[in-house]
């Protein structure tokens, strides 16, 4: 059977995201690597070097759905063309990055397609003929599996949970490019542009000292600072819920929405590790964490785990290190 | 201008289900105190606004209705229905939707996320079923001329999406766009006075995924956990640091 699973590319200025092929790559899982049943959907306006670049890239048929009012993403507008454009026939999975852009549309996309939608999918289980998808809940504390009910399927990959394919030399796919009406919508993108809060100094850190909401209080602060003074050149991070909460500002964010950073050292103290944080460190050389919780997420993916409580530990720490080397080292 | 807002009642955060205990406490999604505190915050900007709070659930969740009441919402609306198990966004959407359709909402708010399901759907879903513009993960907004709303979402990597976007409309509010009021002593005693009005879930769509596991992924440490008292713990690590080069 062709065709049984369409992966839409996430693109921006001729650009294309690499999440996009780690959802080809749980494409390849679902169809048990017959890449003849992938098809691979760009939408945009004069998009077609992308579409062939992917093709290029993954060897999988590739098509460029085109209208002007694909030039800037807009919900209405991109879940319009796809809809126009899978009427004929839906495949059984529509596999959509789960950034910003994805999880936006991807919800109007299921009900225009009388779908179902599964978001945020890391993990794909199959047994007796069910395909069941797996995605966080609480926190990430429980994961649900998930079966469709339905003939065709909208679900959003997480990113990071599949590796990207890599380039398939040798294979071809089809590049095709389609024009395709667009209902313009009641919602217009004036513009992409960058936030305000800019986080220059934490993308260049060799080392990042981080506080979660486990500080508990602003005032704890101090104890981070402290820590980070132990090191000659280091900036401040902080998960989502410290900015929330006032206690830092966004430039210190680190995260999906924050900064991607890829230090030598990332300290993470108070924080619990939610996917969103930990998708912006995936760079990090070492990563130790302090956290009072041995459950703590982050000490799945940290070097080393320190269980203690931030606010008696931290100031041991500092003791310790002035008896080791005088004095702070800045 | 008339505001619903969209509230779920979650787990408490910490206690997660197991799947044969009952969970042993509720409390109204974080997300959606946001989304609250957005249209209070309009209220008081615009005159003659009205906000109500809406939940979907059995007799339970009418404690955060009660909670957005307390908070500052004129109105609390309860569609019930008894299963105690979870809808899916879809369900829940379908029937938030039919019950907002004739009111005449010019703004429906939603939380961008349900601190349980953690699934961003239901949101644009009620936009969906609705016909109307939506935008998901609001991090400011503004009542334009006419009935335009000028928005901006925040997107990964410190990116905004700014869009214009007409009214009725449906916004998913994002963590941090305000601090969430706590419930004054006034309304407190007016919640305590008024009624939830509530209505039955009749047309309960069939699900279209269900859920059919629940799992613990177990904590694997990736590295090594540090043994000792506190005192051999920051030794250790300075030693460590200081071997990698990073002290
Ligand atoms: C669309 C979207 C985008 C997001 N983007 C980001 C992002 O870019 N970056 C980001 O960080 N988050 C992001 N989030 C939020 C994310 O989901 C989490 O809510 C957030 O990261 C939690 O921050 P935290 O770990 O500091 O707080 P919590 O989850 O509350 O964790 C606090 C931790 O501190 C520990 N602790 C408490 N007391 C102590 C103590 N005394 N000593 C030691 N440890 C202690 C606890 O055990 C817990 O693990 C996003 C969410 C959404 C919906």
């Amino acid at each position: 059977m062709r065709n049984k699973i369409a992966v839409i590319a996430q693109h921006a200025d001729n650009r294309i995201d690499p999440v996009t092929y780690e959802a080809v790559s749980c494409a390849l899982e679902l169809c048990a690597g017959e890449t003849s049943c992938i098809q691979i959907i760009v939408p945009g306006d004069r998009v077609e070097k992308v579409a062939q670049e992917i093709s290029g890239e993954t060897g999988i048929d590739t098509i460029a759905l085109e209208n002007e009012l694909l030039k800037i993403y807009n919900a209405e507008a991109y879940t319009s063309a796809l809809v126009t454009f899978f009427r004929q026939r839906a495949p059984g999975y529509i596999l959509i990055p789960h950034t910003s852009v994805g999880y936006d549309f991807a919800p109007l996309l299921a009900i225009k397609l009388e779908a179902s939608c599964i978001t945020a999918v890391k993990q794909v289980n199959g047994s007796d003929g069910t395909t069941a998808f797996v995605h966080e809940v609480f926190d990430g504390r429980l994961y649900a599996e998930v079966v469709s009910k339905t003939k065709t399927t909208v679900i959003t990959i997480q990113p990071g949970a599949w590796e990207p394919l890599g380039r398939q030399p040798g294979k071809s796919g089809i590049v095709e490019t389609r024009n395709v009406t667009v209902n313009p919508g009641k919602t217009r993108t004036i513009a992409f542009r960058q936030s305000d809060y800019q986080g220059a100094a934490l993308a260049n850190s060799e080392v990042i000292v981080s506080a979660g909401r486990g500080i508990g209080k602003k005032e704890n602060l101090s104890l981070i600072y402290e820590v980070a003074k132990l090191f000659p050149r280091s900036a401040l991070g902080c998960s989502r819920a410290v900015c929330d909460a006032g206690w830092l500002e966004y430039s210190h964010q680190v995260g999906i929405t924050g900064s991607t950073v890829s230090p030598k050292l990332y300290f993470a103290i108070g924080i619990s590790g939610a996917v969103q944080h930990i998708t912006g460190i995936k760079g990090a050389q070492v990563i130790v964490a302090v956290n009072s919780d041995p459950a703590a997420r982050f000490f799945t993916i940290a070097d080393y785990c320190i269980v203690e409580d931030l606010t008696q530990f931290i100031p041991t720490l500092v003791e310790e290190f002035k008896k080791k080397y005088g004095s702070f080292s800045k | 201008m008339k505001i619903l807002v969209c509230v779920k009642q979650v787990s408490v955060p910490g206690t997660y289900p197991a799947a044969d205990k009952p969970p042993p406490g509720f409390r109204i999604n974080s997300y959606d105190e946001y989304a609250l505190e957005e249209a209070l915050l309009l209220k008081e900007r615009i005159e003659k606004t009205t906000v109500h709070a809406v939940s979907a659930g059995p007799e339970r969740v009418t404690a955060v209705i009660k909670r957005a009441m307390e908070m500052g919402a004129d109105q609390g609306m309860h569609i019930r229905y008894e299963q105690e198990e979870q809808l899916t966004p879809y369900q829940v959407a379908t029937l938030i939707a039919s019950y907002a359709r004739d009111r005449q909402y010019d703004i429906i708010l939603t939380g961008v996320m349900a601190d349980d399901d953690m699934q961003m759907q239901t949101g644009q879903m009620i936009a969906g079923i609705l016909g109307y513009p939506y935008a998901s993960s609001v991090v400011s907004h503004e009542i334009r001329e006419g009935r335009t709303m000028y928005v901006e979402r925040e997107c990964d990597a410190r990116q905004r999406q700014c869009l214009e976007i007409e009214m009725p409309c449906v916004l998913t509010i994002q963590s941090g766009i305000n601090r969430p009021r706590y419930p004054s002593l006034s309304n407190i005693l007016r919640a305590k006075q008024q009624k939830i009005e509530s209505i039955n879930a009749l047309d309960l769509p069939e699900a279209r995924e269900t859920e059919v596991r629940l799992f613990s992924p177990g904590i694997k440490p990736k590295g090594t956990i540090l043994q000792g008292t506190r005192r051999e713990k920051a030794v250790q690590l300075l030693e460590i640091l200081h071997e990698k080069a990073l002290l």
